[in-house]
C-alpha cells in the first residue's frame, strides 16, 4: 500500500487535488457573486491578494498567524462590500460589459496600488504546517501537514457556505433574491441588501484561498492571483457559472489536469491545457457541465 | 468574403476621407518638428492605434469584449519577429501581411467557441487566451527565444530619407523620424480600411447583431459568421499593431505583452471612445505622450518616479481613468463633442445617439 501512495502517480493525485481545492474555492466565490448580481468579477483574485496584504502583513508587527487570517478574512469581507455598493451598485440594468469594464480596471488598480506599498517582490508568509511530505515505512508519502490543512480548511469553508445556503434563513433569502428578485421583494426580503451580502461572502471565501496560496511555496506578490483567477474562472465555467456543485468539480478537475499535463506531458504546453479543458466543455455544453437548465436572454 | 471586399471598396463618406488623409499628412509634417524621443513616442503611439481600433471594433460594433488582444498581438509579433529575424532584407509590406495573417488565424481558433459564449464567459476565455501567450512564448526558447527574445533590423532608414537631415545626430534623428512616418502612414491605411468596413454591409449586420440578435437573425444575418467575422478582424488588426509596435523596437520579447496589455488596451479605447474612429486615434495619442502625463502628475505631487510609488503611478492613474470614465462618461472623450456642437450649431441640436449601446 504505501508503495502505491508513494508513487509518481498517486503524487500527481494529491498536488493536482490540493491546487484544485484552491480552484475550486475561488470558482466558488466567483459563482456565489454571479448567482447574486450576474457579474463575473475580474478583480476577486485582485481583492483577496489586497486582503492578504493588509491582514498578512501584520506578522510583522509580531500578531499570530490565525489572527492574521482573521484580519485577512475580514478585510476582504468589507471590501467585498463596499465594492458592490460603490462600483456595481451604478451598474445594475446597463450593459453587460460596463462591469466587465469596471472590475477588469479595478483589478488594474488593486494590483498597482499593491506594487506601489509593497513592491513587487515576492513575500514570504512563514506557514502554520510543514511542508515535509510524511514517511511511511521508509517510503515517502506525497501528503504534508500544509496539503492536509490547505484541504481541510477548504472543505471546511466550502461546506459552511452549503450549509448556510442551505440551512438557515438567510441561505433562503439569498436563494430567493438571486432566483427571483421582484417576488422576493414583494416577500419582504431586502433584496439590495442580499446582494451586498453575496459579495461579502464570497469576498471572504476568496480571501482565505488567498491566504492559502500566499502561505504555500507560491508565496505573495502583487500578480500572484492572477494564474489562480484564470484557472478558477475555468473551473466556473465549465461547471457553469450557476452551479456551486459544478465550481467546485470544476477546480479539481482543473487541478488534476494540470497537473497531468505537467507531469505526463509537457510542462510547456501546461498554460493551454485549462484553455482546452474549457474550449472543449464549452463546445459541448455550452451552459456549463453543472447546469440543468439552458437560459437564454434575448 | 464580402466584408473583406469591402475594405479598400469606398464605403465612408467623402468627407470623413478628406479628414483622414488630412490627419495622417498633417501628422507627417508634425513629425519633422518633433524631437526624435517625441516620434519614437509617436510611433509607438500609432501601432497601439492600430490595435485599439481592432478592438473597438469588436467591443464597439460587434458588442463582444475581449481581454486577449495582447495575446493576438503576441502571435502577429512572432509572427514577424521570427520571420524578420532570419530574413531580415525581405520587404516590410510582406512582413506585416504574415502578421495580419497570423493574428488572423489565432483570432479564429479563439472565435470558434467564442461564437456560442456572451459578455462575462467570452471576456474570461479570451483572458485565459492572453493569460496563457506569455508561459508559451517563454517556454518554446527554440522558436521564440525564450526570455531573451529576438532580435530583427528591418527597420532600416532609406538613402533618400537620409539626405534630409545634417548635423552630429543626423542618422538617429532620420531613423527616430522615419519610424514615426512609417508607423503613421501604416495607421492611416488600416484607419481608411476600418472606415470602409463600419459603412459597411458587414458593419451594419454587426450592429444590428449587437443590438437585437433574434432581429437580426430573422432578417437573414449568420450570426455566427458575423461574430467570427468581428473577432477575426480585430485579431488581425491587434496582430499587425503587434508586429509594427515590435519592429519599432527592434526586438520582440514575452515581457512586452502581458496580461497588463490588455488592461492598457481596454482603457485606452474607453477613454477615447468606443466604436468609434476618433476614439482610437485619442487612445494613440494618450498612450504616445502618457509618460510624459505619469511624469507630470509625479511632479505636481511630489512623488519620486524611481519609488515604488512613482513606478507604479502610470497603472494606477490609468485604471482610476477607466473606472471613472466607464462609470460616469461610458461613452469616453469622443461623446464630449455633443455638448460642443449643440454649443456651435443654430440649427436644432444633434440628437444624442440614445441607442448607442454602452
Amino acid at each position: 500500500m504505501s508503495v502505491f501512495l508513494s508513487s509518481p502517480f498517486m503524487h500527481n493525485i494529491f498536488a493536482g487535488l490540493a491546487q484544485g481545492i484552491i480552484y475550486s474555492l475561488v470558482a466558488l466565490s466567483l459563482v456565489i457573486i454571479w448567482q447574486s448580481t450576474h457579474v463575473l468579477n475580474f478583480a476577486q483574485g485582485a481583492m483577496a491578494m489586497i486582503a492578504t496584504y493588509i491582514g498578512m502583513t501584520e506578522i510583522d508587527r509580531g500578531i499570530g498567524y490565525w489572527w492574521c487570517v482573521i484580519i485577512s478574512v475580514l478585510v476582504g469581507m468589507a471590501l467585498g462590500g463596499v465594492t458592490e455598493r460603490v462600483l456595481i451598485r451604478p451598474l445594475y440594468g446597463k450593459p453587460e460589459i460596463n462591469p466587465i469594464v469596471v472590475m477588469v480596471g479595478f483589478l488594474g488598480f488593486l494590483e498597482a496600488l499593491a506594487a506601489a506599498i509593497w513592491t513587487s517582490t515576492t513575500r514570504n508568509i512563514t506557514e502554520p504546517f510543514s511542508q515535509i511530505y510524511f514517511k511511511s515505512n521508509g517510503h515517502l508519502v506525497f501528503l504534508s501537514s500544509f496539503i492536509i490543512f490547505q484541504i481541510v480548511l477548504a472543505m471546511g469553508i466550502m461546506l459552511s457556505v452549503a450549509a448556510l445556503f442551505r440551512f438557515t434563513k438567510l441561505g433562503l433569502q439569498l436563494r430567493a433574491s438571486a432566483l427571483a428578485p421582484e417576488v422576493s421583494r414583494l416577500l419582504g426580503v431586502r433584496v439590495s441588501r442580499m446582494l451586498t451580502i453575496g459579495w461579502i461572502l464570497s469576498a471572504g471565501v476568496g480571501a482565505i484561498a488567498a491566504v492559502i496560496i500566499a502561505s504555500g511555496n507560491f508565496g505573495l506578490f502583487p500578480t500572484d492571483m492572477d494564474g489562480i483567477f484564470v484557472a478558477s474562472f475555468i473551473a466556473a465555467a465549465v461547471g457553469g457559472l450557476e452551479s456551486p456543485l459544478g465550481a467546485v468539480a470544476g477546480g479539481l478537475i482543473i487541478g488534476l489536469a494540470e497537473q497531468f499535463i505537467l507531469a505526463y506531458w509537457s510542462p510547456d504546453v501546461a498554460p493551454l491545457g485549462g484553455i482546452i479543458i474549457l474550449v472543449v466543455a464549452l463546445m459541448i455544453r455550452p451552459q456549463g457541465l453543472f447546469t440543468k437548465n439552458t437560459i437564454r436572454r434575448v | 468574403m464580402d466584408w473583406f471586399l469591402s475594405l479598400t471598396r469606398q464605403e465612408t463618406t467623402h468627407s470623413r476621407l478628406i479628414a483622414m488623409a488630412f490627419l495622417t499628412v498633417l501628422t507627417l509634417v508634425i513629425t519633422f518638428f518633433l524631437p526624435p524621443v517625441a516620434d519614437s513616442q509617436l510611433a509607438g503611439g500609432a501601432a497601439i492605434a492600430i490595435v485599439v481600433l481592432g478592438l473597438s471594433w469588436l467591443t464597439g460594433w460587434s458588442g463582444q469584449i475581449s481581454l486577449g488582444n495582447s495575446g493576438f498581438m503576441a502571435v502577429g509579433a512572432y509572427a514577424a519577429g521570427i520571420w524578420a529575424h532570419h530574413h531580415a532584407s525581405t520587404p516590410l509590406v510582406f512582413t506585416f501581411v504574415l502578421a495580419i495573417v497570423f493574428g488572423g488565424i489565432s483570432g479564429l481558433i479563439i472565435a470558434i467557441p467564442s461564437t456560442r459564449l456572451r459578455g462575462p464567459y467570452l471576456a474570461g476565455m479570451t483572458l485565459a487566451f492572453s493569460a496563457a501567450v506569455t508561459p508559451l512564448a517563454q517556454n518554446f526558447t527554440s522558436v521564440t527565444g525564450g526570455e531573451g527574445g529576438l532580435f530583427m533590423n528591418s527597420l532600416v532608414t532609406p538613402r533618400w530619407f537620409l539626405h534630409f537631415f545634417s548635423g552630429p545626430n543626423a542618422a538617429i534623428n532620420a531613423s527616430a523620424q522615419w519610424s514615426a512616418d512609417l508607423a503613421v502612414v501604416v495607421a492611416g491605411v488600416m484607419f481608411f480600411f476600418m472606415a470602409n468596413l463600419f459603412h459597411s454591409r458587414t458593419g451594419r449586420a454587426m450592429r444590428l447583431v449587437r443590438d437585437n440578435d433574434v432581429a437580426a437573425e430573422l432578417m437573414g444575418v449568420n450570426l455566427a459568421r458575423t461574430r467570427t467575422t468581428a473577432f477575426v478582424v480585430s485579431a488581425a488588426y491587434a496582430g499587425l499593431g503587434g508586429a509594427l509596435y515590435s519592429l519599432l523596437q527592434a526586438s520582440v520579447r514575452p515581457e512586452t505583452f502581458p496580461i497588463g496589455l490588455s488592461i492598457t488596451l481596454l482603457t485606452l479605447m474607453v477613454l477615447g471612445g468606443i466604436g468609434t474612429l476618433s476614439g482610437a486615434v485619442i487612445g494613440g495619442i494618450i498612450y504616445s505622450f502618457s509618460a510624459n502625463l505619469v511624469a507630470h502628475v509625479n511632479s505636481l505631487t511630489g512623488v519620486n518616479p524611481t519609488s515604488n510609488v512613482g513606478a507604479n503611478m502610470q497603472g494606477i492613474i490609468f485604471s482610476v481613468l477607466l473606472i471613472l470614465t466607464m462609470l460616469f462618461a461610458p461613452r469616453g472623450i469622443v461623446s464630449l463633442q455633443y455638448p460642443l456642437r449643440r454649443l456651435f450649431r443654430a440649427r436644432p441640436a444633434t440628437p444624442t445617439p440614445k441607442d448607442v449601446h454602452l
